[in-house]
């Protein structure tokens, strides 16, 4: 439970395989023949889920208001997509799911908001769809949790990434950017594929890798290499019949000439960074392929969020809203 | 299942009665406004369809808990708690839910351990919350009652033991989780018909793993009085699971006395809000376990309460003592403990009362529990939280490895057998009389006074 993900309802009832996903949203979809509007929302792969990347930002901004923790819209953001592997969104009003979900989140986290506070801040926020009091909070945070069976308790990456940080003598740059991919993972499917742990990794090695600035074009395309190299020599090291780290470790051979300017130096460090990593992975029985599959989905979602129309998703949420009634019901 | 009520035995109009009354238990499950009322939340599942209540137990701030058979087949017996709704007027709202009950919620949708109440499910359905539970015959304040009536008597050594171990097995299952439970008392320790401890009541638990804020910023008081830890009674900010073990130390020596060994009177709130010092209950403490000191308790001057400590008397238990085994190299000071002083008294006091011959061995006298039986203890009721004993280093203690075997049965080998649960058919309509305290239909309303449950939600 609380102390082992492996025991937690989160292990055991929350977690898929990009097929399960699919199949349970599809057939949430077909259920629902006569909500004739065009699907969103609906598809299992990250760089294909706008529905999100709307709602994120809504979240954010009613956190932000609120003085929410991060954690907490982090728990808030995962109850909202447990909630949609069971009901279909075009019966619902998201700004209200959002609303709720935030409201529990930040019960459950230990930082509890006056559901009168929440509401109100909701209702000036999105004032066109939600006519919103304590009472129809109240009855959807029924909804939510029904349908999550109480199962509230959320295993975050956050607190892998804060036992490892000094293990792989992240910089605070580094942290801060595993923190925000973290951050930023919740927008995709990910937390419902994989345990915590690995989005942590995941984010690590990014950080180690990512340059700042560098999220365009061949500059991507290079860090998804390297990230790629990483686990690939981790998979090799393991596969190497206890020669593993040394393996790695000689495989390479490390820039250090006489007369390295700063920048070179910079780059050696991270690169005994990145050396330093691939021998703990290689050595842990971590699950190597869900990595390189995490990572893959973590760059290919920051090249979607590059093209993204937010304004498209949002007019078509905002369009079944007012269409069904969902505003006022 | 029988009802044992008391006006089922006589005539025929009263048996009449108790039928009106049955139906009435049930009616408080069945609340029939608002259904099928266009698009609002609607439970797939509904309790009354699911179970058939059978009678009420007991109530409190939270709601009601009531007994109940299940109607598909489900074996056994089920307790089901019953969160009030709030109202407003006459009209039952949506109020959002209590930060405490969606703990409890979460926490036993989660956990599962042997010494750990089981939860079956939950049910949300016209606006009130149902947590059904596996049902306990018992629980440790009804068993430590049920001695003090006539004839007194202790409750026999190897029970102890087993309860303490599976008590502490509960709490290591927990703390290992990063659960503190912080309202572990014998009221909220059950005991199945089987001998199997259930600690139950996870109201106040709460997870503190890297806590978003203090402890203390959440609920400013935790743990009833009597249980309550010394860092807590002097305003500790920070506190750890040693505050459960103080509680489990408060237990065992309950269960060795049949009555609550710092059994103060709680100071109330002032109108201000501000959390009083409770100066009885710390007076209490140092009664038995003398003044702490700085020596055995490094951080006790960065307490807030500090100061307070000078306001105390100086502890006074000039009982006829009979200094037992070193007690001349320990100076007669105010720091001077007087825990195995109390706890000799106690176990010998009970074996001699008992007229069993000692040969009786194992079950009768306490005595058996011997010097490991104090050393627990005094682990456990240690000033220091860092040097308390955690529920695994007491788990591993010499008092469950010695002396007689332990038992997962606490009432194995036993010849007598504890008054069942008392259901009550009156009592029953969950509108009007909800009455706030923790009143339980089991017991006489209460030669013992229990003091009345605990939290302040800041």
């Amino acid at each position: 439970m609380a102390a082992s993900f492996w025991e937690s309802t989160q292990r055991r009832y929350w977690m898929f395989s990009k097929e399960e996903l699919a199949q349970m949203r599809e057939k949430l979809c077909d259920e629902d023949p006569k909500l004739d509007f065009s699907p969103i929302g609906h598809r299992v792969c990250p760089r294909e889920s706008p529905r999100e990347l709307t709602e994120y930002p809504e979240i954010a901004r009613l956190g932000k208001r609120l003085g929410v923790r991060q954690q907490a819209i982090a728990t808030a953001q995962l109850y909202i997509k447990r909630f949609y592997c069971k009901v279909e969104i075009r019966r619902t009003n998201p700004y209200l799911v959002i609303t709720t979900a935030l409201y529990l989140a930040c019960k459950m986290e230990e930082s509890p908001q006056h559901i009168r506070l929440v509401a109100t801040e909701a209702r000036s926020l999105w004032p066109d769809f939600l006519s919103l009091d304590t009472s129809r909070l109240g009855e959807c945070e029924f909804f939510l949790i029904s349908e999550m069976n109480s199962q509230l308790i959320i295993h975050q990456p956050y607190r892998t990434l804060a036992t490892l940080q000094s293990d792989f003598y992240l910089t605070q740059d580094e942290i801060n950017l595993s923190w925000s991919i973290i951050n930023d993972h919740y927008v995709t499917d990910l937390p419902l594929l994989y345990p915590p742990h690995i989005v942590a990794l995941t984010a690590i090695l990014l950080s180690l890798v990512l340059r700042p600035n560098s999220m365009t074009g061949a500059a991507a395309a290079s860090n998804i290499a390297a990230a790629g190299a990483a686990l690939a020599q981790a998979q090799v090291g393991r596969g190497g019949m206890g020669s593993g780290t040394g393996a790695i470790s000689s495989g390479q051979t490390t820039p250090g000439a006489p007369g390295a300017t700063e920048k070179d130096k910079q780059q050696e460090a991270r690169f005994g960074k990145v050396q330093r990593f691939a021998a703990f992975v290689a050595e842990s029985q971590v699950d190597i392929e869900a990595m390189v599959d995490c990572t893959q989905e973590m760059i290919s979602f920051y090249e979607v969020h590059e093209q993204y129309n937010d304004k498209a998703t949002r007019d078509q949420i905002n369009r079944f809203i007012k269409a069904r009634g969902l505003d006022k019901a | 299942m029988s009802l044992t009520n008391p006006h089922s035995s006589s005539s025929a109009p009263s048996s009449a009665r108790v039928q009106g009354m049955k139906r009435s238990v049930q009616a408080a499950f069945d609340d029939p406004s608002d259904r099928g009322l266009g698009s609002g939340y609607q439970s797939k599942v509904r309790v009354v369809d699911r179970y058939k209540v059978i009678g009420f137990i007991s109530s409190g701030t939270y709601g009601r808990v009531y007994k109940a058979v299940g109607r598909q087949g489900q074996p056994g017996e089920f307790a089901i708690k019953k969160f009030k709704p709030d109202k407003e007027g006459e009209q039952i709202q949506y109020t959002g839910i209590s930060q405490s009950a969606v703990r409890e919620m979460a926490l036993c949708s989660e956990l599962s351990n042997l010494n750990v109440i089981r939860l079956v499910e939950i049910i949300l359905e016209d606006k009130c919350i149902f947590m059904v539970f596996e049902y306990a015959e018992h629980d440790l304040l009804q068993i430590i009652h049920h001695h003090t009536q006539n004839p007194r008597c202790p409750i026999p050594a190897t029970m102890v033991k087993s309860i303490m171990f599976q008590l502490l097995n509960g709490c290591q299952y927990l703390h290992a989780n990063w659960v503190l439970h912080r309202d572990l008392k014998p009221a909220n320790i059950m005991v199945t018909s089987a001998g199997q401890v259930k600690i139950g009541d996870l109201g106040l638990a709460r997870l503190f793993h890297k806590p978003l804020h203090s402890l203390y910023g959440g609920d400013k008081v935790v743990v009833t009085i009597w249980y309550r830890a010394p860092e807590l009674l002097l305003g500790s900010r920070h506190y750890t699971p040693a505050i459960d073990m103080w509680a489990v130390g408060c237990i065992f020596a309950e269960l060795l006395s049949l009555r609550p060994i710092f059994k103060g009177e709680e100071a109330k709130m002032d109108s201000k809000k501000t959390v009083p010092f409770q100066r009885n209950q710390m007076q209490k403490i140092v009664d038995i376990m003398g003044m702490p000191t700085k020596e055995r308790w490094p951080y006790l001057t960065s307490m807030h309460e500090y100061s307070s400590l000078g306001m105390l008397q100086t502890p006074m238990m000039h009982h006829h003592s009979h200094q037992h085994h070193h007690g001349s190299s320990k100076s007669s000071s105010a720091s001077t403990s007087h825990l195995e002083e109390w706890y000799y008294r106690t176990i010998g006091a009970h074996a001699g009362s008992s007229t069993s011959s000692p040969a009786h061995g194992n079950q009768s006298g306490l005595a058996s529990l011997g010097a490991e039986g104090y050393k627990l203890l005094a682990g456990l009721l240690e000033y220091d939280p860092e040097k308390r004993l955690t529920a695994q280093q007491a788990l591993q203690h010499p008092f469950f490895s010695t002396g007689d075997k332990v038992s997962n049965n606490c009432f194995e080998g036993l010849k007598t057998s504890y008054p069942q649960r008392r259901v009550s058919q009156d009592d029953n309509d969950i509108r009007t009389s909800s009455l706030p305290g923790t009143k339980r239909s089991g017991l006489p309303d209460d030669s013992l006074a229990r003091p009345a449950k605990r939290v302040k939600e800041a």
